[in-house]
């Protein structure tokens, strides 16, 4: 046990549980229960941290969420979580922090030479710093890029890690009648009224013990709330959870810590759970927080609130100091002293500022001991690495004048109350503004609604009891020479504040932003009234009519793994087709298409995506491949009206396209552009079955819900997503029909039975099978759906129907190189900004017929000689083209204006030549140029290229019409 | 009188779960209080959409009735041992069977009245049962699963990030969640690891 630990008391702790953590890799013991914030004090450890700016020592000043200056990094398995408080770090063995913003050590910081720069590092120092000439070329941004390395080490928080964090991290949603924010009495009295009364409940208390800071006499009470609470099936009670956000619709997010304070996470149990809370009321009893008072010297290791003191002593049974003192206006600070007394520290002097205080305040001052030192303040402090003395003086609060000669009293702890300020923060961000409340100098939320109430301290309620009045003097600045911190965490002084104001920036809004006030990890909650107030008092207005800022979620640092929860790593939504597994079992290197999965390409062996694609190529252009096609879109179209819808929404007649028939169609968005292409199969008469590219099918579904919702509700036409409902192989190469005449049953593939875009229903391998004769790569091509659960059964045996003629799967990239030499377009080209007519595809667009994008299509910009138009390319140099590239005139030191741009590229194994797609300019009018592909970023690659038709291999389509 | 339908019942000798290779029986996770929730795939079912022309909304609800066997109305969904059905928007119902007729049979049923759409092999239906199966799903769906708010039998769309699911209320604690094919296998992950937490059993 040491000095620091009292024999007695701790509510929060377990003496029979000593834990092991270390400190920059010294070990340090704990008990049970233990934040790290209370072990370090135990220890006598009194520097937890350094200050951002001037690297000053800085000790614990706080007991909860608004501590400023206990920073740890929390290391876990080399995954590094840094600007943790200490004073919600729960204290386990084996847990393992590092000290933050110094070199070499904590103790030891030689950065604190910073402080030497005094009031060259006030407010506005980069804007004063790096605008404008300096010395030469050393100005401006390059000046500032010079020093940015320098200074980033020199001032900052924690450092965090690139070790991937394995932990889990899981979001819940609930729904409940009323949410409780905070646990303390205030809010357990409203649950279990509200649970009492048959209401569903939910109560969130940050801290992991309820109670809030509630004396600790009240342990019973809360305990027996507690138990009741728990035995209701309707209420759950959630500690160690903070509500930080309040959206619209009571709507709130939290998130809750559930492993952090454990050694061994329980199997399953993620780290954090991110809690999204659909409440009918919200009952705010988030309480209030002490706030310190501005001095000279006021950020001293061992200056710390008042509460926090009392509260260390009572909930974790420790002193935070062997002689203590306290500096106070209002009268709770005495009932601090006199717990603290009565647990055995030694109170040195109360300093009050008022010239008199009430017969309890009187009480409680005499009871602690000490001398009481009324019209008095602290005007300085000493000690290197914490506090040794204070200086006293007399002072008159309302002149804010000083009289007499200082005193030293010689202590090791001075605990300061400046008031209490409720915790507004969420009613806030659901819009309400705070008001002013004069007497508890504190801003209050406004009168609730229907929505939302608010509780105990939060509401102002603040009972201190003992006859103690809850109003503090108005005194937040004891101005006296000397650096005095408003914002401890980024080192803003009350001279800032007032610098701040003299160079212009009065608005409490600029003054955040110049200053940084109230802008670090804490979000202001000890300086943002002092801060406030100063401004105010410089301004000469009183604090309402400075306003604050609106205070935003989160309240404070939220779990982004939280956030996002399991959609990530393993659990991400991949798609998987029918055949997803043979695909992987056969070696194919997948590729995310979206969220789909599909084989890029089925490398063998030491083989590069490359050459498996060329060698696949060539299969298909001299044997037969067969690929995977099930991630096409695929839309039933149904309804005696179908054939009309589809004479609309397509550019391309379907009115008359026969049973048993297939057709290629376009689509246009209203305004003109090209939206997608695909194939339209008609079923039945009242039947067809819609493809769409892989990319577009959501899309094409929405528009043709729109269509049919919208414009035209008239029409008998019910539209329905089927792509999972089929699995389907494309088979393509000139012996395609015949591994086809090999294996299907029931129907005949030849020419007749099978035309160009005819559809055949039979079997494989006693599957229903539907085959339609079409082509993406030009070859001799059918498409061979069944449903997605017999996908596998149907590709094993094409592909075994395949082997007497060398069948192999293909990919992606095989695929796309096919589709690149017949100059057929995809997503990369219907890209957006394509009409018909850049793609050549104004064949398609009927003059018999108005249809989507009819009306619009001909408007003089898109129609326009100079556009982007669809051309092939091909490298002259033997050199790899690079979709995206710029297509220029000129050569690598005059390459020009970008002429448009490549839309996709691959090994052309039929040209034996790098070849690609290309929207340039006046495209039609430049084939034969000779031109550049410019690749200066990426590959630095300038490329001679010719320009050739699009259509690069089999222009009159004669292998697939074969 | 409709039009032949197209329809593929699902060839068990030929077909295979989306979920093969991946559906692990046994028990699972944290089994301090034992398994807390099962989780089965129901495969192979007959599943379909069965879409209502706007003023047939009645005589559809009474023909997909006819066809199943079920207690179904224009408003209230509807479970059987052997079927289930549920509306998911307006006029629009989705209909699981154990029979692999189901879609000629809905076909049959519905005349002029609606559209059948056969899907199933493009749906997977995986159910959860078990005391801790509402807290399971709520960490998959923003969904109020209490029982007042989620009764017997009822069946809503909703979505866990992109992927689409329906979900009707089969049993006093067991749930069927209905995903596309090509997402089962991912849902499925998320569905077995945010069971972790309570215990699992895969029968």
């Amino acid at each position: 046990m040491t000095s620091h630990r009292r024999p007695e008391g701790g509510s929060a702790i377990d003496r029979d549980d000593t834990v092991g953590f270390t400190v920059d890799g010294r070990q340090y013991f704990g008990l049970a229960g233990d934040t790290l914030a209370a072990a370090l004090l135990a220890n006598g450890v009194r520097v937890m941290g350094r200050s951002f700016k001037y690297h000053r020592p800085r000790g614990v000043v706080a007991i909860g969420v608004d501590e400023p200056n206990a920073l740890f990094t929390v290391t876990t398995d080399g995954v590094r979580e840094p600007n943790v408080r200490a004073t919600e770090i729960e204290v386990f063995d084996g847990l393992a922090v590092e000290s933050q913003n110094r070199w070499p050590s904590l103790d030891n910081d030689l950065m604190a030479v910073n402080q030497l720069g005094g009031k060259a590092l006030a407010a506005g120092f980069y804007y004063k710093t790096f605008m404008g000439p300096v010395i030469g070329p050393l100005k401006g941004t390059r000046f500032w890029m010079m020093c940015e390395h320098v200074i980033r080490r020199a001032a900052g928080l924690g450092r965090p890690g690139t070790a991937r964090d394995e932990s889990r991290y899981e979001r819940i949603n609930a729904f409940c009648d009323l949410l409780v924010v905070g646990g303390g009495l205030a809010g357990l009295h409203t649950a279990l009224e509200a649970s009492e009364a048959g209401k569903r409940v939910i109560v969130c208390e940050l801290e992991p013990r309820w109670g809030g800071g509630a004396d600790g006499k009240k342990e019973s009470e809360i305990r027996q709330i507690v138990d009741s609470l728990e035995s209701k099936p309707d209420v759950t009670l959630l500690n160690r959870t903070t509500v930080w956000g309040w959206y619209d619709g009571n709507t709130l997010a939290a998130t809750e810590r559930i492993t952090d304070h454990l050694r061994t996470a329980p199997e399953g149990a993620p780290r954090h759970r991110h809690w999204v809370i659909r409440t009918g009321h919200v009952a705010l009893a988030t309480g209030a927080l002490e706030r310190p008072i501005v001095f000279p010297g006021n950020d001293r290791p061992g200056v710390m609130l008042a509460d926090a003191g009392h509260r260390y002593a009572e909930t974790f049974g420790v002193l935070p100091g062997q002689h203590l003192t306290v500096l106070t206006n209002n009268d709770s600070a005495y009932q601090a002293a006199a717990a603290l007394r009565h647990v055995g520290a030694n109170i040195r002097a109360i300093i009050d500022v008022r010239p008199e205080i009430g017969a309890g305040a009187q009480r409680l001052a005499d009871r602690a001991g000490g001398a009481l030192k009324l019209g008095h303040a602290v005007v300085g402090t000493s000690g290197a690495k914490g506090l040794k003395t204070i200086s006293v003086a007399r002072y008159n609060h309302q002149t804010k004048s000083f009289s007499g000669g200082s005193e030293q009293i010689e202590t090791d702890c001075l605990l300061v109350s400046g008031g209490w300020s409720p915790v507004v923060h969420l009613a806030s961000q659901a819009g309400a503004q705070p008001i002013w409340d004069e007497a508890l100098q504190a801003f209050l939320p406004p009168d609730p609604d229907k929505h939302w109430s608010v509780h105990g301290a939060a509401a102002g309620d603040l009972d201190f009891g003992h006859d103690l009045s809850p109003a503090p003097a108005p005194v937040f600045e004891i101005r006296h020479p000397g650096k005095a911190f408003v914002d401890f965490q980024h080192d803003v002084t009350a001279d800032d504040v007032r610098l701040a104001h003299q160079e212009g920036f009065r608005s409490v809004e600029h003054l955040k932003r110049y200053t940084t006030l109230g802008m670090a990890t804490d979000q202001g909650k000890t300086s943002n009234i002092a801060g406030l107030a100063i401004m105010a008092d410089a301004l000469k207005m009183p604090i309402p009519e400075v306003g604050t800022t609106r205070f935003r979620p989160p309240y404070t640092a939220a779990s982004l793994g939280a956030i996002a929860a399991e959609r990530y790593g393993d659990l991400f939504p991949h798609r998987l087709t029918p055949m997803h597994d043979w695909h992987t079992d056969h070696g194919a290197r997948m590729y995310a298409a979206g969220h789909w999965e599909r084989p890029e390409s089925y490398n063998r062996t030491g083989e590069t995506v490359e050459q498996a694609y060329v060698c696949e190529a060539k299969i298909v252009r001299q044997g037969v491949g067969l690929v995977d096609v099930s991630t096409l879109g695929k839309i039933d179209i149904a309804g005696p009206d179908a054939a009309e819808f589809l004479n609309r929404v397509y550019t391309n007649g379907f009115a008359k396209l026969p049973v048993n028939k297939a057709r290629y169609g376009l689509m246009l968005r209203e305004d003109g552009f090209a939206m997608d292409d695909g194939t339209t199969w008609r079923l039945a008469k009242n039947r067809f079955l819609m493809t769409t590219t892989t990319a577009n099918a959501g899309k094409v579904m929405s528009h043709l819900e729109l269509c049919l919702d919208v414009h035209w509700p008239d029409l008998r036409v019910h539209v329905t997503s089927v792509t999972d409902q089929w699995a389907g192989a494309a088979i393509a190469g000139p012996k395609s029909r015949e591994v086809l005449a090999s294996c299907v049953t029931g129907t005949a593939v030849d020419n007749d039975a099978l035309p160009f875009m005819g559809i055949v229903h039979g079997t494989i391998s006693g599957v229903p099978v539907m085959i339609c004769r079409l082509s993406f790569s030009g070859e001799l091509a059918y498409e061979v759906y069944c449903g997605a659960h017999h996908g596998t059964h149907v590709w094993e045996a094409l592909m075994t129907a395949g082997k007497p003629f060398a069948i192999a799967p293909y990919g992606l990239e095989a695929l796309g190189t096919l589709r690149i030499e017949k100059g057929h377009v995809t997503a990369a080209e219907i890209d957006g900004r394509t009409t018909a007519r850049d793609l050549h595809l104004d064949w398609m667009l009927s003059s018999k017929k108005p249809f989507v994008g009819s009306a619009m299509m001909d408007r003089e910009g898109l129609t326009d000689k100079s556009r982007w138009t669809l051309v092939g390319v091909v490298s002259r140099s033997g050199e790899k083209l690079h979709g995206g590239a710029h297509v220029v005139a000129g050569d690598r030191d005059e390459p020009g204006a970008s002429l448009g741009h490549l839309t996709a590229m691959a090994f052309s194994p039929e040209m034996n030549a790098y070849v690609g797609l290309a929207l340039i300019e006046d495209g039609e009018s430049r084939i034969g140029q000779h031109l550049y592909a410019a690749d200066p970023v990426r590959s630095q690659t300038h490329i001679p290229i010719e320009i050739v038709s699009h259509h690069m291999v089999d222009p009159k389509g004669e292998r697939m019409h074969g | 009188m409709a039009e032949p339908f197209i329809s593929t019942p699902v060839i068990t000798d030929a077909a295979e779960s989306p979920l093969v290779g991946h559906y692990e029986q046994g028990t699972f996770g944290n089994l301090d209080r034992g398994a807390q929730v099962t989780l089965t795939e129901r495969f192979p079912l007959a599943i379909c959409d069965v879409f209502a022309w706007t003023g047939s909304e009645t005589k559809s609800a009474n023909a997909i009735k006819r066809a199943t066997k079920l207690a179904l109305t224009k408003t209230r969904d509807a479970v059987s041992e052997d079927a289930q059905a549920f509306r998911h928007a307006p006029g629009r119902w989705t209909v699981i069977a154990i029979d692999p007729a189901l879609p000629e049979t809905l076909t049959t049923a519905v005349g002029d009245n609606a559209t059948v759409v056969d899907l199933s092999h493009g749906r997977t239906v995986l159910r959860i049962d078990g005391g801790q199966s509402r807290r399971v799903l709520s960490k998959l769906f923003p969904i109020d699963f209490k029982s007042d708010c989620f009764p017997l039998e009822k069946g809503i769309a909703t979505k866990h990030h992109e992927i689409f699911a329906q979900i009707q209320r089969v049993g006093d604690d067991a749930f069927d969640i209905i995903v596309f094919r090509s997402y089962a296998r991912a849902f499925w992950h998320a569905l077995r690891r945010s069971s972790e937490e309570v215990g699992y059993a895969v029968e």
